[in-house]
């Protein structure tokens, strides 16, 4: 369980990930657990069609590893399946509170309106969304959200550079 | 005390009563509240300056535009005309030659590299530039807002201006304006750490001059015809319009500034734009119809410009603005559409 997760967050090294992810070509329950993890962690931040291309992708890659043979341990096996039902159990709890709140947006509860805000980073595995330097992809809605920044009336046309920035490759589309 | 009072005292009503409370506290905490509150509105008082100058005075110059590691120079030219036009002139010195050119309403992106123009034009009737009162609405709400001393940016003496967020919902800004005539010389955005994330500064500048169109002029006017042009509220007007978008938690301060459905360079079907801002840091969200690439969430940055973009239903949103990637997040996680029309 603390090893899947870690897969997910992307903590593991090389070595340990190809030994979970072994781990999860013998264990169709396992990979079960995996796919509903993420289904639940997509659903949670709301992008239910990543999941699909996750799923094939891992079992693209699973199919693709080699299969390493190792005799399994009963214990470590239960206590896995154990924790991740909880894990699982907590997550479903906070995906029903989550559908709860969206089904019903027009009925303002504010203390229920809190509770994607804090039930997400504890029940979603997701990996933290690392922020990366624009590519540039953003540049038109850049120059579109520029004309109504503060920034600009403050500074006139100056800003605007950030729009074409050169640490941005030109985009040709 | 009124029904004990001499009968003159009956005649002063709970209004007046109400009044005195005020003014007692005020003269025990005057001299502190005082020279805080003159503070605060000097500080506003040269935003608001700042603002008048760089729409009033014409000025070109060279200015560093830094973020993380990376530091560009650019040239800028700005001419107001005797009739109230303004044509501005943005020219990069570093790296692929990069041109933005304001004529009025009308902003053009020239890049050579990718021979693409991009064209985005402004209803003026409908959304004027921000004025300066409306610019400072509110500011002193959020952040604190002081004077700091004096610097020297460019040669010229200028005036430090600081704004320190009241919470973590924003940034900070640091302004240098020139002393005389209140023109932003350098400003600098500041993370919770008080760390710059991205700067503007001049490093030679001439204030004042006349009139030259030339200088305004794109040096790529001729060459560019046969280039691609992305035109960007052109075809579909700019309207402002109920999108059907809200915001279920809308983060403390920032108010809807403006609403509409606009065609935006590069995308096919109008774009649902609506704008929130706190007076100084504005956020952008725009909506548009998912993409068959069905992209998956993203986060990434631009100086002091957080961009978040994720898939809502059938929707692709992205939020954009000078705010920490938190308060961008925040509101791309609490958008609902509650319309009707989809």
């Amino acid at each position: 369980m603390e090893k899947l997760s870690a897969l997910m967050d992307g903590e593991l090294d090389a070595h340990q990930a190809r030994q979970e992810l072994s781990r999860l070509k013998q264990d169709k329950e396992l990979l079960h657990h995996w796919h509903t993890f993420h289904l639940i962690g997509d659903a949670l931040r709301g992008e239910r069609a990543l999941s699909q291309e996750f799923n094939q992708r891992v079992t693209e890659r699973l199919s693709g590893e080699p299969t390493v043979l190792a005799p399994r341990r009963s214990a470590v096996k239960r206590f896995t399946a154990y924790a991740l039902s909880v894990a699982a159990s907590l997550a479903a709890v906070a995906l029903v509170g989550w559908v709860a709140f969206f089904n019903n947006p027009l009925t303002p509860q504010p203390e229920i309106a809190k509770a994607p805000a804090t039930l997400t980073p504890a029940a979603a595995p997701s990996p933290q969304l690392a922020s990366v330097p624009s590519d540039g992809k953003m540049n038109e809605y850049l120059i579109a959200h520029q004309e109504f920044s503060p920034s600009t009336a403050i500074q006139g046309l100056v800003p605007y550079i950030r729009s074409v920035s050169s640490a941005q490759p030109a985009k040709g589309r | 005390m009124k029904g004990a009072g001499p009968s003159f005292l009956a005649s002063w009503n709970g209004t007046s009563v109400k009044l005195i409370w005020p003014i007692v506290f005020l003269g025990l905490s005057a001299p502190a509240f005082a020279a805080e509150e003159s503070a605060s509105q000097d500080g506003l008082a040269w935003l608001k300056k700042m603002a008048s100058a760089s729409r009033q005075l014409n000025y070109s110059g060279i200015f560093v535009y830094r973020h993380g590691t990376q530091t560009e120079a650019s040239r800028i030219v700005h001419y107001v005309n005797a009739a109230g036009g303004v044509f501005e002139k943005l020219e990069t010195l570093d790296g692929p030659a990069r041109e933005v050119i304001r004529t009025n309403d009308q902003v053009t992106c020239y890049l050579p590299d990718s021979k693409t123009v991009i064209i985005e034009k402004r209803s003026a009737r409908r959304f004027p530039a921000l004025l300066p009162e409306q610019l400072t609405s509110g500011v002193a709400d959020h952040y604190t807002v002081r004077e700091a001393g004096r610097d020297r940016v460019a040669g010229f003496d200028c005036q430090v201006v600081v704004l320190e967020p009241k919470d973590k919902l924003r940034y900070g800004h640091q302004f240098c304006a020139e002393a005389g005539s209140g023109l932003p010389l350098r400003a600098r955005t500041l993370n919770e750490k008080n760390e710059p994330l991205e700067s503007f500064a001049f490093t030679e500048i001439k204030i004042g001059g006349g009139f030259n169109r030339d200088k305004v002029k794109s040096r790529y006017a001729a060459k560019s015809k046969d280039w691609k042009i992305d035109r960007s509220a052109l075809p579909i007007a700019e309207t402002p319009a109920e999108t059907g978008w809200v915001l279920a938690s809308q983060p403390a301060g920032f108010k809807k500034l403006t609403e509409l459905k606009r065609s935006i360079a590069g995308r096919a079907a109008a774009v649902s734009h609506i704008v929130y801002s706190d007076g100084l840091a504005a956020i952008s969200v725009f909506i548009e119809p998912l993409p068959k690439s069905r992209p998956a969430q993203s986060l990434s940055y631009q100086g002091a410009v957080n961009i978040y973009t994720r898939p809502i239903a059938d929707y692709l949103v992205t939020v954009l603005g000078e705010a920490p990637a938190a308060t961008v997040m925040q509101i791309a996680n609490s958008l609902e559409f509650r319309g009707t029309a989809k």
